[in-house]
């Protein structure tokens, strides 16, 4: 998100939370969702894909909707309502192709209308066949968790993302010569592929609600947190928003200076003006020496690479707790309380305390969908595992996959591995020490000692771990690291 | 005397988890947030929840949002006895 994109959602959040009736409130959300989706977009060399790549993100979350969606639940007329603003919005950013100097809300022209109305009947038919045919979930909703784990791999694996740019080019009537990784800039996928994994997997485990189509659109592309997160529960944030949105006329009304309102206003203000201060001011602003792949191969002192590395970990810190802020100002106007995503993570005594208070609702999916499935069957199955293996199979695995999830390189995997075994011999640590090391407790100042000495411990594994997160290549990495340490 | 599966839940804890059996947990006294239980020895509470109060505990509710502290999980198992 630009600064530009950031005022623009602070305006529409104020309006939304300000002057528009409650009752309506959910149908401008969606609507306001539907089309920061396409603004939000980056252009990309590939011909239409600024307009594809966004009108995929839609369709496949009305398809996740059709798939999971309660075989009892009857077409509501809010349900109609909500199908015909998603198709219609989308013809509107279509036909902008046509709006001569109005073009265009995407980064270049959309395609012809043709193509758009051709898609649209293909999706219209996928998502007719769970609604008319139930029994095809039990097939589709497994395709569809395989679908966007296949395409998360080939967004994040530089060498399958090239293959798919040669082939798109190509398909498009494009020279193949020029193909790159960078070709397939999806906006807001990540994000996006862990809210709609996380609703199938609940719907498989019988977990899920009933939701209506046009709230559970607007979760799964909500505008504050479609590109930077939190990755909120679908439970949890429909539950706000119908809080939110209630139907009755005497709860639409509320006089401006209602204090619940003023506390809300207040509330995401400072939120956003905090987010705002962290992004621009302090992380750009630490972005000027914070390592990188040029002036890692320039620096050459010891001393000034320690500094280029505690400045990336601020920015990195600043850059993401301030787009979290951000993101929970503007839905705090309106009505919606995001989940936290921080919580003071470089203050922590432990790597495992850090891990609960850095990035913490990937890390809590990553928990409740991958780990603890996984240490529960290993556990339960009695199958004569020592404890301690178990154990770091299960962080090791975790930590490869978190890492993965930013991208499918070995500096990613090389970041995982880190904080994996960094998790294990916490862990280890702690099962050794409780013990024996019982008798701190009682002597205060030997536990601030040991309090510091773990905090001091914890920051500078983090930060060493940053190395393989900023660097693009292990070569590189290890580099740095023996500059670190004067090798 | 607090209620028996709080005090079967802290002695479970003491023993088995943190391997302190004389250390004392108060119902009220953070286990997730405090970094007292981790994620690892969370799944064995689940699963020790679940042999002996015949309660499943979901994967999705393993964090401090469902329960943070004996006194919450004593109540959550109850509920679902009901």
């Amino acid at each position: 998100m630009t600064l530009t994109h950031i005022l623009v959602f602070a305006l529409v959040s104020l309006v939304v939370g300000w002057a528009v009736p409650s009752r309506w409130r959910g149908w401008v959300l969606l609507g306001a969702s539907l089309l920061a989706v396409y603004w939000l977009q980056p252009s990309t060399p590939i011909r239409y894909l600024d307009f594809w790549f966004p009108t995929a993100s839609i369709l496949l979350t009305v398809i996740t909707w059709a798939a999971t969606r309660t075989p009892q639940a009857q077409p509501s007329r809010r349900g109609m309502v909500g199908a015909a603003l998603v198709v219609g919005l989308i013809l509107v950013v279509a036909l902008l192709r046509y709006a001569g100097p109005a073009c265009c809300l995407t980064p270049s022209r959309p395609p012809d209308i043709w193509r758009v109305l051709g898609v649209f009947a293909m999706a219209a038919l996928l998502v007719a066949i769970p609604i008319r045919f139930p029994v095809s979930k039990r097939f589709l909703v497994p395709a569809i968790i395989f679908l966007i784990l296949g395409l998360f791999i080939m967004l994040k694996s530089p060498a399958i993302s090239r293959w798919a740019s040669e082939w798109l080019r190509v398909s498009g009537g494009q020279s193949a010569l020029l193909a790159a990784a960078s070709d397939l800039p999806w906006l807001g996928f990540s994000y996006l592929a862990f809210r709609l994994l996380h609703v199938l997997r609940d719907y498989q485990g019988g977990k899920l609600p009933a939701y209506d189509f046009g709230e559970f659109v607007t979760y799964a592309i909500f505008y504050p947190s479609y590109t930077a997160g939190p990755i909120d529960r679908s439970q949890r944030f429909i539950g706000d928003l119908r809080s939110a949105t209630p139907g009755k006329i005497s709860e639409a009304l509320k006089p401006v200076n209602d204090p619940a309102r003023q506390e809300q206003f207040v509330q995401g203000g400072t939120r956003i003006l905090v987010g705002l201060f962290k992004k621009f001011v302090v992380a750009d602003g630490l972005a000027l020496i914070a390592l990188n792949s040029q002036n890692a191969v320039q620096v050459t002192s010891t001393l000034w690479m320690w500094v280029l590395l505690y400045a990336y970990a601020l920015r990195i810190y600043f850059d993401f707790a301030g787009y979290t802020d951000i993101a929970l100002g503007l839905a705090r106007w309106v009505g919606i309380r995001l989940p936290e995503n921080f919580d003071r993570p470089y203050l922590k005594q432990n790597l495992t305390a850090f891990w609960n208070s850095w990035h913490m609702t990937l890390a809590q999916w990553f928990r409740a969908y991958f780990f603890n499935p996984f240490t529960r069957y290993l556990r339960s199955r009695r199958l004569n595992i020592p404890t301690w293996v178990i154990i770091f199979i299960g962080q090791l695995s975790t930590m490869l996959l978190i890492g993965l999830w930013h991208g499918i390189t070995w500096n990613y995997a090389a970041w995982g591995a880190w904080h994996g075994v960094g998790l294990f011999m916490h862990n280890r640590w702690s099962d050794w020490t409780r013990s024996r090391l019982s008798g701190i407790v009682e002597r205060p100042q030997l536990r601030k000692v040991m309090a510091f000495g773990g905090w001091l411990l914890t920051f500078n594994y983090i930060a060493l771990g940053w190395v393989f997160f900023a660097l693009p290549s292990l070569e590189l990495a290890l580099d740095v690291f023996k500059s670190l340490f004067g090798i | 005397m607090g209620d028996p599966i709080t005090d079967q839940l802290a002695q479970f804890i003491s023993a088995k988890i943190l391997k302190q059996p004389r250390r004392l947990i108060a119902g009220d006294e953070a286990l997730i947030t405090s970094g007292l239980v981790d994620s690892f020895s969370l799944v064995d509470l689940a699963l020790y929840v679940e042999d002996n109060y015949g309660v499943h505990i979901d994967d999705t509710e393993l964090n401090a949002e469902s329960f943070d502290t004996l006194d919450q999980l004593t109540a959550l198992i109850r509920h679902r006895q009901a």
